[in-house]
């Protein structure tokens, strides 16, 4: 009964949401045939320096403060008030912009278009959840990304992910990091963000698919533990790289690891790993060897194969582009041509595109350049990925406890109180009923 | 209270809250989808009273239930987004209510876990590991897969290579366009643009017959003139649903072909309104001797093998013109000119373009300081330069071909701008309508309007038909069929002769022949010389707004109906194919 009740209040959470973001549905403008011109569309002003740097501070005291309740306090009512007030300030009030998943992207863009200038914050923002989870693992995920935040709040009733499925899987969200910075820094645009699954919701706006897309990863978000960020978010990829090197790693037990397994089922994200296993025959261990060469071997094979894969994709991939997505209809509307309605965005594009066809024709020639390279490259780094996933499948770790993978790890602070060391540490149990280490 | 009756009031308000919010829900649920069935803006009754406003476009009190009527829509789904926004905070209210409560009652009922210790662990593991290996495998196959199929499906119609390759407008032919130009001896021998290869009126042959050649119906409305190349005359007609242009046999006025300037792209599916009088097809086509070219008021243009087939088309529009557009195009070697003058202000977008005439590609593009015109540039070779000329209120500007720098400027029109202006003895002639005849110097720099005029005459100007001058002389005529010839040096008149008949057409010379073509369809020949003489007067069955064409020894009149070869010989007329 209670499962469906919070079935019911995460759909209503939805409903809400979506309502809110489908009821920005524009009237139609009337139809002027007398002369009157439309008031030509004005951009809002940006975000007033001060408030950009406000907003940068405020990134910074999360982080510190979320640093400081997983590794002091050990506290997850603490960080589940930090999240709400990031889901609060970060999601519903900045509306997910600026936002530290995206801005790798300007990154890229920077680094690849000389008339584009990164933002100080857009800098901070990339750059500063990075070097905390070189410290201090995912605290941004615990209690800063207000994408987490939202997700969290949808769990009702966590499902195991079958380990072997999340470990194929883990390999999406860098794909995925790929794409957008090709993307990014060819000028294209910045589509993590656009197929960011939960900012329309911040912003109570957006396209029919992409609303749908949220819902349905809140809908998974249910049963599955933060999907987004575990299967598909980049900025979490690179964050999941960082915290591998991290100098301090959360530990379940504030003591002595007692094996006792209760900490293994505390985890909704299938982020706890289990003692090394101590019954691997010789044998097996030498076919493990063997294996291992022979992926270290193939590794650059699979960076190649992806390489020529992606370079397949380049002509496609450049439509996305919207000079030489102007450029195809362009062409195309000289062999097959379409009648667009009066004033829609492709008439007036033709239009523009007729006026000078030339320039148009030459820039897309120029990026379809750019893209043979950046898809090559992205092509490139699929392979690399997944051949160092295989190479990683095939260590054999060296853990004595149960321990949080250091990359997997979000930093919730669940599975501290599944403890009982830290029950006791907390005067939750009598001193007495500590158990002994096996 | 104890346990168990707080977990039951906890579970009786989560129920409360969750059927309140499935019920919010489904409201919303429901108003939303009859809004989105009903949309005012597809209201039959908005729609019908559209309608008859297309029928009776001035009928105030449609116009004025119309406005009630989209206000009223406009209110309501004002309204309805207000409601929209209530319901989802009543929503959210009562999720919120449902989350604690249901939060609340699960912590009162939570169990916790009971492990056993694991014994197959490093088994286990390598299960695990091998299990993760395929299915890793297997996602690399797929996104390889998906990858492919991508780039297999979404092809490109761009060319691989570097854009030089690339087709500046793609249109039907597929081969290279033929990018040279006929010799100059080729553009005098015919009548490539409107009033001749170069804009003065004067045919490269001496003498044409007078003589009915032959008569073929115009299928379609329109005041450009012939063009004439080789053995085929163009002409272009529409209306607002349909722009064609038409091609005739010159020996026989058969219909050779006819086809439709449509598909444009960027061209909006509903042509603009343009008067009446002055119909889509008010400029005169122009060819390069391999191609033939047409522009249309709604600002369409283009340009057709000799064939009929479609070379390039591109939109111009829209082109702001209170009267319709009507400047005609002009064609110097390889080059396409279209003066595109607009507006009733000089900044609303007047332009000169060149555009290169094989594939449409813009060569150049000017703005232009000045209001809309309906006078057509000519080309000029003078003070070593290759100069377009063109005319407009208030400047008479001359561009250079090559880069379309402006060479000189001179602030000399301070009416609408109909007349074309023409290049004989080394001045360039131009009327400002009705006000002055000027002749102008065209070696100057700069602001040449003090110090460029030869001379000027202020009497009995015309206002719409364009001067016509040959050598020392220069003649003009008015609506009214005054005729007067002047020296072309020094603005001396040496005649003048009233016709007695309206004219709109802009006169020709043939040899040492003046050819003027009345509004109702009196052909008069006139000596072009410093004496006044009548040579000859005929008469044709027609209205006739457009100039004459002359070429191979023959004179293509457009009437309103009819398109009339005159030439040496009488011939039966010709049967359409």
């Amino acid at each position: 009964m209670l499962r469906r009740l919070k079935f019911i209040a995460a759909l209503g959470v939805m409903l809400h949401l979506g309502w809110l973001a489908s009821a920005e549905q524009r009237f139609p403008p009337p139809d002027f045939e007398s002369g009157y011109r439309m008031p030509a569309t004005s951009t809002p002003a940006a975000r007033q320096l001060w408030l950009q740097y406000a907003d940068a501070g405020v990134l910074l005291a999360a982080l510190g403060t979320a640093v400081w309740l997983i590794y002091k306090q050990r506290s997850r009512r603490g960080l589940f008030w930090l999240s709400l007030f990031s889901l609060a300030y970060f999601g519903f009030y900045r509306k997910g912009c600026i936002c530290a998943i995206g801005s790798p992207q300007n990154i890229a863009c920077a680094l690849f278009s000389p008339d584009y200038a990164v933002p100080v914050t857009a800098l901070l923002f990339c750059f500063a959840p990075i070097v905390v989870a070189l410290f201090a693992g995912r605290a941004f995920c615990a209690g800063v990304c207000p994408h987490g935040a939202l997700q969290d709040f949808m769990l009702i009733k966590p499902v195991t992910v079958p380990p072997w499925l999340e470990q194929a899987l883990s390999v999406v969200p860098y794909i995925f990091l790929g794409a957008g910075l090709i993307y990014a820094g060819t000028g294209t645009g910045f589509v993590i963000c656009r197929y960011d699954p939960f900012v329309p919701f911040f912003r109570l706006s957006g396209g029919s698919f992409i609303l749908t897309v949220g819902a349905a990863f809140l809908l998974a978000g249910m049963f599955v533990g933060r999907p987004y960020c575990r299967f598909l978010c980049p900025y979490g990829g690179l964050l999941r790289l960082a915290s591998l090197a991290s100098k301090w790693r959360v530990r379940v037990t504030p003591d002595s690891c007692t094996q006792c397994r209760l900490c293994e089922q505390s985890c909704p994200f299938g982020a706890m790993r289990e003692p090394a296993p101590a019954g691997i025959s010789p044998p097996g261990l030498g076919a493990a060897r063997k294996r291992l060469g022979w992926l270290l071997a193939l590794l650059p094979v699979l960076v190649a194969a992806g390489g020529w894969a992606g370079s397949k994709l380049s002509p496609a991939a450049a439509q996305l582009h919207p000079t030489v997505a102007l450029a195809e209809r362009f062409v195309r509307q000289q062999s097959a041509p379409v009648q667009y309605g009066l004033m829609t965005p492709e008439a007036l594009s033709l239009q523009r595109a007729a006026g000078n066809p030339e320039a148009i024709l030459t820039a897309a020639a120029d990026l379809r350049h750019r893209f043979d390279l950046a898809c090559w490259l992205f092509g490139g780094w699929t392979g690399l990925v997944i051949g160092l996933k295989l190479v990683a499948l095939s260590l054999v770790p060296s853990r004595t406890d149960y321990e949080p993978d250091r990359g997997a790890c979000l930093a919730c602070a669940r599975c501290f109180t599944a403890c009982p060391n830290e029950r006791v540490r907390l005067g939750w149990l009598p001193a007495a009923e500590k158990p002994a280490p096996l | 209270m104890n346990t168990a009756r707080l977990h039951r009031a906890l579970l009786l308000t989560a129920w409360i809250a969750g059927v309140y919010c499935l019920l919010v829900c489904a409201v919303m649920v429901y108003e939303h989808f009859a809004a989105a069935s009903n949309d005012p803006w597809k209201s039959p009754q908005l729609l019908a009273l559209k309608e008859k406003l297309a029928a009776q476009p001035k009928s105030a009190a449609l116009q004025n239930e119309i406005r009630r009527l989209d206000q009223e829509f406009r209110r309501n789904f004002r309204q309805r987004l207000a409601l929209d926004k209530s319901g989802a905070w009543l929503l959210l209210g009562g999720t919120l209510a449902l989350v604690l409560a249901a939060g609340k009652a699960a912590a009162l009922q939570k169990k916790l876990p009971l492990p056993q210790p694991k014994t197959d662990a490093g088994e286990s593991f390598l299960k695990l590991a091998a299990r993760a290996r395929r299915a890793l495998a297997g996602l690399a196959v797929a996104v390889a897969g998906l990858l492919l199929t991508i780039g297999l499906v979404n092809t490109s119609v761009l060319p691989a290579n570097q854009a030089a390759k690339l087709p500046g407008q793609a249109g039907a032919a597929e081969a290279a366009p033929d990018e040279s130009a006929p010799a100059p001896a080729e553009f005098q021998a015919n009548w490539p643009r409107f009033r001749g290869w170069d804009g003065s009126g004067v045919a490269g042959q001496t003498n044409c017959g007078t003589n009915l050649a032959w008569r073929s119906p115009i299928p379609a409305p329109g005041h450009s003139s012939p063009v004439v190349w080789g053995d085929r005359v163009f002409i272009s007609g529409g209306t607002a649903a349909k722009r064609e242009v038409f091609c005739y046999s010159v020996s026989s006025g058969a219909l050779l072909w006819r086809q439709a300037v449509e598909n444009v792209p960027g061209s909006p599916p509903k042509a603009p309104e343009v008067p009446e009088d002055t119909t889509y097809a008010a400029s005169t086509m122009a060819t390069d001797g391999r191609r033939v070219f047409a522009i249309f008021a709604n600002g369409d243009l283009g340009a057709f093998n000799f064939d009929g087939a479609v070379v390039w088309s591109k939109y111009l529009g829209p082109l702001k013109n209170p009267y319709g557009y009507a400047a005609s195009l002009a064609v110097w070697g390889t080059n396409l000119l279209i003066q595109l003058d607009q507006g009733e202000t000089p900044a609303e977008g007047s332009k000169l373009i060149s555009l290169q005439a094989a594939s449409g590609r813009v060569l150049w593009e000017r703005s232009r300081p000045v209001s809309a015109s309906w006078a057509t540039p000519i080309v000029i070779e003078a003070a070593g330069k290759t100069q377009i000329i063109t005319l407009s209120k208030p400047f008479v500007i001359a561009y250079t071909l090559a880069g379309g720098e402006e060479l000189w400027r001179a602030e000399l029109l301070d009416n609408e701008v109909v007349p074309s202006p023409v290049f004989t003895g080394g001045l360039v002639f131009l009327l400002n309508p009705a006000s002055k005849l000027i002749a102008l110097r065209p070696d100057g720099a700069g602001d040449v309007t003090k110090t460029g005029v030869a001379w000027a005459n202020e009497e009995n100007v015309p206002d719409i038909v364009s001067p016509a001058g040959r050598g020392e002389l220069v003649f003009t005529a008015t609506s009214m069929g005054l005729v007067k010839c002047f020296q072309a040096a020094d603005g001396k008149k040496n005649w003048e002769t009233n016709l007695d008949t309206e004219v709109m057409a802009s006169p020709g010379i043939v040899g040492d022949r003046l050819v003027i073509l009345g509004e109702n369809g009196s052909l008069m020949m006139l000596r072009a010389a410093r004496e006044c003489q009548e040579i000859g007067r005929s008469q044709l069955p027609d209205k006739f707004l457009a100039s004459p064409a002359f070429a191979g020894g023959r004179m293509f009149l457009r009437g309103t109906t009819n398109l009339y070869c005159l030439g040496p010989e009488a011939a039966p007329p010709a049967k359409q194919p």
